[in-house]
């Protein structure tokens, strides 16, 4: 999943972006307004250092101004305290502060006049940037009695003010930006649920599980989606099942056809009858492999198919006794009971019924069956292993049927997969079986092989993809293993 | 020995009766499950060739309503599909053998043959008693190594009573199991049938139960 198609991770950056950019503007403004505001308090302060500065300086004998009284704020006495006072006549500092020491003030000219007070940027003692306000001083009587008062205090206050206040605001947004995110992560991730469950439930739709979307707990933006799928797994439902009545409508039709006129080629005169008979059987092998496609086909797409392998063994079993009841051969199966085909009931039944079929009319009376599960790369099934990457289905299920029948010849194993080709003649069958095993193990991507069994004959082995164990879904559970020993009659 | 068809197709039907009647069967086509249930249930058949896909009440309940009514004839069904899901299916309902279509009329002859041989207990494909054996494979009687012509009626009456060995067999039994249902019944021409067998195989063979029936002898 890349970050482009995540939803999860879409909301989180636009999120994470938008919280950023208005804290940022909001750090700025509070910024601004607390500058602006001790600014102007200090403003108001040096007005007052001012006022006093003014009713402390009287014209001396001589007419020049002088302190009567010490300011009040120690910081005056106090050398490069950054508080500054400042008499001037004219360009000339004509009484400073103490704490000015031997600097004075450089007072930008401008045209000060009665009452006005002026603040200004200037540099103080050392170089260091201050902020001066000023006003002028007349004393009465005196006609060039004009004297600039100023007072200054040096920036590095304000400065340190505003950083120390910048710090705690930077702090504070970022700790409330990482909030907001985490929050918006929450909220993402609870808005972001029903999707989750949606898959969740895909899932198991799809392991078969589960054969439709719960609609109970959805928000009311999800439920037409969770509707419209539901819809979609019953038509396809729907379609595959219609397809099927259809194909057997169809096979019925041909093949109640094909049996009347193989009957009428009974009574033609043979010669005739023997060049029409091979005909009518390929007709029905045809019918026979591309029906069986089509449906095979049609259902190996959908998902969610499950089919508990036990039931299935035991009920061919049951047939198989009564379909051979005048040599009922001894069957044991093998089967662990959790055991889960992930694909269709009739296709298993296809499989082990046809090879099943096959042991019996060979078998001189015992046969075996067994299920069990096999993971990647056991023993020899190495390029099973990679149709299984294909087909996302790490186990599978090794389905072995053995008869002590007379096996099959050396070398003929190929042979006896393809369709309509019959090794023997002698026993009734119409050489379909094993094809339609072929075909429907390799639609799930599963294989078939022939081997000489332990007990004489013929061994076939074929893989099927296993679906999930799931004990809690099975409604089918004998003990763990469970062996039928030879028992039949 | 009777046989019942159920089978809806129109041309199939009747090669079905054909053929089981070159066999030496008393044969009765119904050509819907419903009649075919009616048939089955009130008429002692030996053995029914039930089709699985039929109008009106398909094969399977037919055979399930029948097995739930006590009627134990064996039955083999044809089916068009031949999955296996089919034949579960059908031999839980009750079935005893199944045939998929088309289907040579040889081996639905051998099934028929085999599953009343079944039912009735014999192993082999041929009947003995004394002197007189029966091919049912091939409804040859000899008697001695000679072959005798019999007709279909006391080809069916020899049949019934060798399959029923050493039992009493009364005269509406043999009746029942001889004639197919569309057929004038006469209990009296039973008696002309016994008359007729033992002349040409021996008058030991068909021993009379008086007031009970017919009873052949083992040995």
């Amino acid at each position: 999943m890349s970050a482009g198609r995540s939803l999860h991770l879409r909301l989180l950056a636009a999120a994470a972006v938008s919280v950023t950019l208005a804290l940022a503007v909001a750090g700025v403004v509070l910024s601004d307004l607390f500058a602006g505001h001790v600014r102007a308090r200090q403003e108001r302060e040096l007005a007052n250092h001012l006022d006093q500065l003014a009713a402390a300086v009287e014209p001396d004998a001589s007419g020049r101004p002088a302190l009567i009284r010490p300011l009040s704020d120690p910081r005056f006495q106090r050398p490069l305290s950054g508080l500054y006072w400042q008499v001037s006549a004219g360009d000339l500092a004509v009484l400073r502060s103490r704490s000015l020491w031997d600097a004075a003030l450089a007072l930008p000219g401008d045209g000060l006049t009665d009452g006005d007070l002026h603040v200004h940027q200037t540099l103080g003692p050392e170089g260091a940037p201050v902020i001066v306000a000023e006003r002028l001083l007349r004393f009465a009587g005196g006609d060039d009695g004009r004297f600039r008062l100023a007072v200054a205090e040096a920036n590095a206050e304000l400065n340190r003010a505003g950083g120390e206040f910048n710090r705690t605001l930077a702090l504070s947004l970022v700790a409330l930006a990482g909030v907001l995110v985490v929050a918006t992560a929450v909220q993402v991730s609870i808005g972001l649920q029903p999707l989750r469950r949606l898959r969740s439930e895909l899932a198991e739709i799809r392991a078969g599980r589960r054969e439709r979307f719960e609609l109970g707990l959805a928000p009311a933006e999800i439920v037409p989606l969770i509707g419209d799928l539901n819809h979609l797994l019953e038509h396809s439902a729907e379609v595959v099942a219609r397809a099927r009545v259809h194909a057997g409508n169809l096979a019925h039709g041909l093949k109640t056809g094909l049996a009347v006129i193989g009957n009428e080629l009974d009574l033609l005169d043979p010669v005739a009858a023997a060049t029409l008979r091979p005909r009518l059987d390929d007709m029905l092998r045809q019918i026979n492999h591309h029906l069986g496609r089509a449906r095979a086909a049609a259902a190996a797409g959908l998902p969610g198919w499950r089919t508990e392998v036990a039931p299935v063994v035991v009920a061919l079993r049951r047939t198989l006794l009564s379909l051979y009841a005048d040599r009922p051969p001894a069957i044991t199966i093998e089967c662990s009971s959790f055991l889960t085909f992930a694909g269709e009931k009739e296709d298993l039944e296809e499989v082990l019924g046809n090879l099943l079929d096959n042991a019996c009319k060979w078998t001189a009376g015992q046969i075996q069956v067994s299920a069990h599960t096999t993971h990647d790369g056991d023993d020899d099934e190495g390029s099973v292993g990679k149709a299984a990457s294909q087909q996302q289905c790490d186990t599978w299920i090794k389905l072995e049927i053995e008869d002590d029948g007379p096996g099959l010849p050396e070398g003929r194993e190929a042979e006896i997969l393809n369709r309509g080709v019959r090794l023997d003649e002698s026993v009734p069958g119409t050489g379909l079986g094993l094809g339609i095993v072929r075909d429907l193990t390799a639609l799930y991507g599963g294989r078939v092989a022939f081997s000489r069994s332990s007990l004489g004959g013929l061994k076939v082995t074929v893989l099927l993809p296993e679906s999930y164990q799931c004990a809690a879904a099975s409604n089918f559970r004998p003990p763990q293993n469970w062996i039928y020993p030879i028992d039949i009659m | 020995m009777r046989v019942l068809v159920v089978e809806d197709d129109a041309a199939l039907g009747p090669q079905l009766r054909e053929a089981l009647a070159g066999a030496g069967y008393a044969v009765d086509w119904a050509a819907d499950g419903e009649e075919g249930y009616f048939h089955g249930e009130t008429e002692p058949y030996d053995a029914v060739v039930l089709d699985l896909g039929l109008p009106k009440l398909d094969g399977l309940t037919v055979l399930r309503r029948w097995r739930k009514a006590g009627v134990a004839v064996p039955v083999i069904m044809l089916t068009a599909r031949g999955h296996w899901h089919e034949k579960v299916e059908g031999i839980d309902a009750g079935a005893d053998d199944y045939l998929t279509k088309p289907f040579r009329m040889e081996e639905l002859l051998a099934r028929v043959r085999a599953l009343i041989r079944r039912a009735h207990g014999h192993a082999s494909a041929d009947l003995a008693c004394g002197l007189v054996r029966v091919d049912t494979r091939t409804a040859r009687v000899t008697m001695d190594g000679a072959q005798v012509s019999l007709t279909a009626h006391e080809y069916r009456v020899l049949v019934y009573l060798m399959m029923q060995k050493g039992q009493v067999v009364t005269r509406t039994e043999l009746t029942e199991h001889i004639y197919a249902q569309d057929f004038e019944r006469d209990s009296n021409t039973i008696q002309v049938f016994i008359a007729r067998l033992r002349k040409k195989l021996g008058e030991g063979l068909i021993v009379t139960v008086r007031g009970l029936g017919y009873r052949m002898d083992a040995g």
